[in-house]
């Protein structure tokens, strides 16, 4: 009996895993367009990331990529839906159609060029480190940050350049819980995207008393698409265009992000 | 802004809530079906059953959500399933599992005195079982089952790893908008449906206990 | 002519031989109590009748009609064992009261759910329920617990559970009424008004069988009594002779041991 069901066990696991190899071979990466075409939806993974992504009072999402990416679905030919999605699920998100983009401020890390397909870059931006102000005076460089406890995002960018670094951190889902730890005083100080740092800190925000000193590196900002799609190259030929038109600095010039665009 | 926040949280309270409700609407006859193959003479039904509900009590919720949302298009391209129906099928295979073993010892633990009174008495294994057995089991599992509605509540809040926005979400969204205390409050619509079922299944606890 | 006849029962659990060529019979009204120490086999005896057990040979017939066969497949019938089991009424040792039923529900609830399979159920539903009604009201009155038909059983003492139960039985009107060591789950000062509801059961000529450990009350109760040991009939014969002046050595160290202790 016993060995009957593990026979029976071990064909079924088999059988899966046949079945798995046969699907991933036969995936049609190459006609991503045609596939976002034919079902007359863009799906845009986001997540809620002032001044990129963020909704308006009427809960419509709006923001420097978000509106690139309804001018994207235009030039497409196909309506857009926004997702909001969990960050560390994005590639499974991706892979599994779920979503057909990530277009959220994304650093092109290598894991996220190896992991998808990625379009040029569009947007410069760096990790800073926030602190809080009264004591920004006395962390101005890289070697003075050793004596401080960290917070970052997890498998953020601001978290690679920490871990470079060699200094601990305590992970967080997002930017802006990394930011709470340090207005709550769990820690020290947090390392997030310039961009993010700029449009969330200091005088006029919820964190008036924080404040960003070093800037630990820079780094390009990209639309990540599923690996092998043609929507990647779809997208740089539409850019270029509206950066041509104009549409592109005119967009980012109402966000408040003109300096950091990527001229092309 | 209360006003505001009330609101969006009442939106995400909703799909906590039909979540709560399809669940056990599925998974409770769901489990009685497991808990009747686990109790079965055919060794390798009862076989089959214990190695399910294994699987399922043995491995985390959040990762089975995961499977069941990403798994179809991960491992075999196919499309998958909407965020919040992949949420409710997994919820209903992971609780009736648990309830199935809550009907088990339920039903077991009821003498087989009983049955053989039924029996003895004329009456049929349909009649014995809904005349003699059933609120015997039901009086016995009221405590063990107020738990797992309790905890099947709270356990709704693992839904936003699928992007299902349930009232936590709502909560930490505000989070991104520098207004930290919209997540605590998300406690008070916990505490609040937790209270009511508490208040309920003592309510009917009470009227079970007019035997023993 | 006998109303009960069993032939040559045996039953095995596993290698366990519990029960071995078991033949006896019952006259209409009379009363067989049967003794022996525990693990006898007087229990599982008792379930064969009651169909709670399956004989592995032999066979039992009640006024003639062939109720069990073990060589006959067709005596065997799932849907039939339900039918015959109401030839027997059985009392167990641990009341099995339903606790979730007042004794009077106790008494009614079995007839009521066969009433309903009777074809003039729907039109004399009200006068039918009546009369289940009444007469377990009459039952449990005769059992001395008038003023306890509205009770649970749980507010009731183990001697009215069990009289309660012995009233439940009898409302099925079974033809052979059977009692599993009834007064052996009781306190000893609650023994008696069970022991005194058998004996008024005797008294007015009711079939029974009776297995018990209470030497003298049956003496004085039983018409007849049958001696078992080891899955086996050793004595039986009338109750005064078997118990006054048993026939068997093992008779007679087994009631020497009850007496002497």
């Amino acid at each position: 009996m016993k060995r009957k069901l593990l026979i029976l066990a071990l064909m079924l696991g088999l059988t899966l895993s046949l079945c798995a190899c046969a699907a991933k071979d036969k995936a049609p990466q190459d006609g991503d367009t045609a596939y976002i075409q034919e079902k007359g939806t863009l799906v845009v993974g986001i997540t809620d990331f002032a001044p990129m992504d963020y909704q308006n009072e009427n809960g419509e999402w709006i923001g420097f990529d978000a509106d690139m990416a309804k001018a994207f679905a235009e030039s497409l030919g196909v309506k857009v839906e926004f997702i909001e999605i969990n960050w560390d699920n994005k590639i499974m998100e991706l892979e599994t159609k779920a979503i057909d983009c990530v277009w959220n401020g994304m650093t092109l890390t290598e894991e996220v060029t190896t992991a998808m397909a990625t379009s040029e870059p569009y947007c410069l931006n760096g990790q800073v480190v926030v602190i809080s102000s009264d004591k920004a005076a006395d962390y101005q460089d890289t070697d003075s940050l050793k004596t401080l406890r960290f917070a970052a995002e997890n498998g953020s960018a601001g978290a690679g350049e920490l871990e470079s670094l060699g200094l601990e951190y305590v992970a967080k889902p997002t930017q802006a819980d990394a930011l709470l730890e340090v207005a709550s005083g769990a820690s020290d100080a947090c390392v997030i995207d310039l961009l993010m740092a700029g449009a969330m800190i200091g005088e006029g925000t919820s964190y008036p008393d924080l404040t960003y000193t070093v800037q630990l590196n820079s780094e390009e900002y990209g639309v990540g698409f599923r690996k092998g799609s043609n929507l990647a190259e779809a997208f740089n030929t539409f850019w270029k265009k509206a950066y041509d038109e104009g549409t592109v600095l005119k967009t980012a010039t109402a966000y408040g992000v003109q300096e950091s665009i990527i001229e092309k | 802004m209360l006003a505001a926040v009330t609101l969006s949280l009442l939106r995400g309270l909703m799909t906590t809530l039909e979540l709560f409700f399809l669940t056990l609407l599925f998974a409770l006859p769901l489990g009685l079906l497991i808990s009747f193959g686990s109790m079965s003479r055919l060794t390798p039904l009862r076989g089959v059953t214990k190695g399910i509900v294994w699987v399922i009590r043995g491995t985390p919720l959040m990762l089975q959500i995961l499977v069941i949302f990403y798994g179809p298009g991960l491992l075999f391209g196919l499309p998958l399933l909407p965020r919040f129906t992949a949420a409710l099928v997994s919820f209903v295979i992971n609780y009736a599992c648990y309830f199935s073993e809550i009907f088990r010892g339920g039903i077991q633990s009821v003498p087989a005195g009983q049955y053989e009174a039924g029996q003895v008495l004329g009456m049929t294994r349909p009649q014995i079982f809904f005349r003699i057995t059933l609120l015997q089991v039901i009086k016995r599992i009221v405590p063990p089952m107020s738990n797992e509605f309790i905890t099947l509540v709270k356990d709704t809040a693992l839904v936003r790893i699928i992007s299902v926005y349930e009232i936590i979400w709502m909560g930490e969204s505000y989070i991104k908008k520098g207004m930290i205390w919209p997540l605590f409050y998300t406690a008070v619509f916990y505490l609040a449906v937790n209270g009511l079922l508490t208040l309920l299944f003592g309510r009917f606890e009470k009227k079970l206990s007019y035997f023993r | 002519m006998p109303v009960l006849e069993v032939k040559n029962i045996e039953k095995r659990f596993g290698t366990t031989h519990v029960l071995r060529d078991i033949t006896f019979s019952l006259e209409e009204g009379q009363a067989l109590a049967i003794i022996g120490s525990s693990g006898s086999g007087k229990t599982t005896l008792l379930r064969c009748l009651n169909f709670l057990e399956r004989p592995d040979k032999g066979s039992i017939a009640v006024r003639n009609e062939l109720l069990f066969d073990a060589a006959d497949p067709a005596t065997q019938q799932e849907a039939q064992v339900r039918r015959k089991r109401l030839h027997f009424g059985l009392v167990f040792q641990s009341f099995n009261l339903f606790p979730q039923y007042t004794a009077l529900e106790n008494v009614t609830l079995a007839c009521k759910l066969l009433a309903q399979e009777q074809p003039d159920f729907r039109t004399g539903k009200a006068c039918i329920l009546k009369e289940i009604n009444e007469r377990a009201y009459t039952l449990l009155e005769q059992m001395g617990l008038s003023e306890r038909a509205g009770h649970y059983p749980h507010q009731l003492s183990g001697g009215q559970q069990q009289r309660v139960a012995i009233a439940r039985a009898l409302a099925m009107s079974p033809d052979i009424l059977c009692f599993d060591e009834p007064t052996s789950a009781l306190d000893p000062e609650l023994t008696g008004e069970v022991l005194r509801v058998i004996r008024s059961l005797a008294e007015r000529r009711t079939t029974m069988i009776i297995v018990t450990h209470e030497m003298a009350f049956a003496r004085d109760v039983a018409d007849q009594i049958l001696f078992m040991d080891g899955g086996v009939i050793i004595e039986q014969g009338e109750a005064r002779q078997v118990i006054d002046s048993p026939r068997q050595e093992r008779t007679r160290q087994f009631l020497s041991r009850y007496f002497a202790g």
